[in-house]
């Protein structure tokens, strides 16, 4: 009896997270897949099965073309705005500067605390390029500040850097409290033997804390592209032609504007493959890590 | 001990299922003669919500058998779109609805509502409520493209231009010069040659209802016929003029809320945009604002797509039918159609509010509304084609910021119009 109930037991703990994953994510993303063959607006009575061209448009569209190289773009900036430089400056705070390292923990977390729409508006209104302050500024110094909401490339900057402004401070303490778990008598050690410190990062704190930096690296780019989303939607919707766009958010323009939910539905598998793809990587390197040590 | 637990356990149970019962008959009682009907709108607080519910609470007081219940949609027609599905999806619709015009045939292709002419014949007897309140061109603009009344209109907006008069008298252009577009423009350089500035915004939301005026207003059409015809020569000479303005930095090019802010702190002196942006720049700009009728091209007339809302019966219950067009006529009322006029911004929809005393003083004492009422008379419906209209906007979208970013006017404007004719088939 006891044993059998102890063979039973685990399952019905498992049971309401089991549940809600099932009803909210398994049953949507099967859903969501069986959608990407069909042709709908979300609302009428026949859905019209188109096979794989749904697929095919994600790729051969112009607009989608632009939109996944936009979505590289994004990666590439989120990965140095939110990754690289946090994990800089959460090295300098750890072995170069002794003081106030609780104070720019502080410090930098505040802005995550934070709602994106409002960090949107604000630097909408900061950056203005021709009625904001930093543009009154530059004019008195006679200088223009270009019009970077009619340039992509100008544009994905500004986004990136409001979505730094909101997630630096979270991925900095999580780098910083990493590096804070190397054993210290290693770090010792390789005082005593009189390892210059950038050897000593290189060579040993980097490899130790690698479970760690995947994880916020993973992070970065599976949050940072939905982070992305609010000001992208508050500030240039997409614009100018798709040049801010990103998967994320053409995805939605798809679904939810233009009630195309066979082309938006393929695109967020799409997008589901990839993050699958990464989340096989995190596991391989942060759980294998645990493995090892166990 | 246990069995004492169970009967405690059981008497609790026994009470509430017994007040279940009653709370049940209760509401089967009143439910017989009181209709309980809801209201979807999309007007947030700061967009004459609060406008909303004073009204709601005031047709509930004075009317004991119907309770209205208001509930706000955010995210403007679109957010209200959205719900209406997973609405539907779940078979409790609402009973009353407010359609943006660019839903419009969506809407009424995909969701089953009362027209309000069924509703008058078969509720009044006859359409007198209608042919009373509302004139034949505002009542065009509700329909569809198979000509249905889908619903009666409820705000109206057009566009005006919205001027800054001190920027205008410090560089001494006559106002009366900026009635055509052909004036704007030697305004425009004259203000940007002497200070820099940009002499002309058009508003960039979402959609392209301002540019659509600008095109109008050259004589060309947006649509002929359920057809795109927006590339004719009419058409491309507007977009062209818009463009050279652009890029001789005499137009200011920007998102809508950036593009505002820059005309409300004087760094731009005009702004093509909705009237009902009016209090916004009563409130908040530093200078002396002024609104003046939306311009036309020289040997053209002005004509602008109307912008707002209509209210649609989706009841489908015949009783909750009967109460959803008491509570529309009540809403058409002057009283409550100029009040809600003064908490949104928008035009009231009925000819008898429009010439009522109390909207006439409303306008006496802000005139900017004066342009945009003079307008209606030239307003047309906003276009809505019959096949995939909302990816038709996109299109235009696409091709308003594809022009402005430099390319070529007629190749943009054909491809954009060949791409929603294919649809159109």
């Amino acid at each position: 009896m006891l044993n059998k109930n102890k063979k039973i037991l685990p399952f019905l703990y498992l049971l309401p997270t089991a549940i809600l994953l099932l009803v909210f994510m398994i049953v949507p993303i099967l859903y969501t897949f069986y959608l990407s063959f069909f042709d709908w607006n979300l609302i009428a009575p026949t859905k019209e099965f188109v096979g794989l061209k749904n697929y095919v448009e994600v790729f051969t569209d112009p607009i989608n073309q632009k939109v996944i190289l936009n979505t590289l773009i994004y990666i590439l900036f989120l990965i140095v705005l939110n990754f690289v430089i946090p994990y800089f400056i959460s090295l300098i705070v750890k072995f170069f500067i002794k003081k106030m390292q609780g104070a720019y923990k502080v410090l930098f977390f505040i802005p995550s605390l934070f709602s994106l729409v409002v960090g949107a508006m604000l630097f909408t209104w900061i950056l203005n390029p021709v009625s904001g302050p930093i543009a009154y500024l530059m004019k008195s110094l006679g200088m223009t500040m270009p019009n970077w909401s009619n340039s992509g490339i100008l544009a994905i900057t500004v986004i990136c850097f409001i979505t730094n402004w909101k997630v630096f401070g979270y991925n900095f303490i999580l780098l910083l409290t990493g590096l804070g778990s190397i054993p210290a008598n290693i770090i010792d050690a390789a005082k005593i033997d009189g390892i210059p410190k950038w050897k000593l990062i290189w060579n040993v704190i980097l490899p130790m804390n690698r479970g760690i930096a995947i994880y916020v690296l993973i992070l970065t780019i599976v949050q940072g592209l939905q982070y992305v989303f609010t000001p992208i939607n508050v500030i240039t919707t997409g614009g100018p032609y798709y040049g801010s766009s990103n998967i994320i958010y053409q995805t939605y323009l798809n679904a939810f504007v233009l009630y195309k939910t066979g082309t938006s539905s393929a695109l967020a598998i799409v997008t589901f493959i990839v993050f699958l793809v990464l989340l096989f990587i995190e596991i391989r390197f942060v759980e294998g890590k645990a493995k090892n040590y166990a | 001990m246990k069995n004492n637990i169970l009967k405690k356990f059981l008497l609790i149970m026994g009470v509430m299922s017994l007040a279940v019962l009653f709370a049940g008959c209760g509401k089967k009682t009143s439910s017989s003669s009181v209709k309980h009907i809801t209201y979807w709108h999309v007007n947030a607080q700061t967009q004459g919500g609060a406008t909303v519910d004073d009204l709601v609470k005031k047709f509930n007081d004075t009317h004991k058998n119907i309770k209205v219940t208001a509930k706000y949609n955010p995210d403007m027609y679109k957010g209200l779109m959205q719900n209406l599905q997973s609405a539907q999806a779940s078979g409790k619709v609402p009973d009353v609805t407010q359609v943006g015009w660019a839903y419009d045939n969506y809407f009424s292709s995909n969701f089953k509502y009362m027209m309000p002419t069924d509703a008058a014949k078969k509720f009044d007897g006859n359409t007198k409520f209608i042919d009373d309140n509302f004139s034949k061109r505002t009542l065009s603009f509700a329909k569809d493209s198979k000509g249905n009344l889908v619903g009666l209109p409820y705000s109206l907006s057009t566009p005006v231009l919205f001027i800054n008069k001190d920027i205008l008298s410090k560089y001494n252009i006559d106002e009366s010069s900026l009635t055509t577009w052909e004036g704007v423009k030697a305004a425009s350089k004259t203000i940007h040659d002497q200070s820099g500035k940009y002499g002309l915004y058009i508003q960039e939301p979402g959609d392209t209802w301002a540019q659509q005026a600008v095109m109008l207003s050259n004589g060309a059409d947006i649509q002929k016929n359920g057809k795109a015809a927006f590339a004719s020569s009419n058409g491309i000479a507007a977009y062209k003029y818009y463009q050279e303005m652009v890029n001789s930095k005499l137009a200011l090019h920007t998102p809508w809320a950036q593009g505002m802010d820059s005309f409300i702190k004087g760094d731009v002196a005009m702004a093509f945009t909705t009237i009902a942006q009016a209090s916004h720049i009563k409130k908040s700009a530093v200078f002396n604002a002024s609104a003046i009728v939306a311009p036309h091209f020289e040997s053209h007339k002005t004509v602008v797509p109307v912008g707002g809302s209509m209210l649609a019966i989706t009841a489908q219950d015949s009783e909750q039918q009967k109460a959803a067009w008491e509570f529309e006529k009540w809403m058409y009322k002057a009283e409550s159609a100029v009040t809600w006029s003064k908490g949104t911004g928008y035009l009231p929809p009925t000819k008898v509010a429009l010439e009522s005393a109390s909207f006439k003083d409303y306008v006496k004492e802000n005139p900017m509304l004066e342009p945009a009422v003079k307008t209606l008379d030239n307003a047309i419906p906003w276009t809505s084609f019959p096949k995939k209209g909302l990816q038709a906007e996109q299109s235009m979208i696409d091709a308003r910021d594809k022009i402005l970013s430099g390319s070529n006017v007629q190749s943009t404007l054909k491809a954009a119009q060949d791409k929603i004719n294919v649809e159109q088939k």
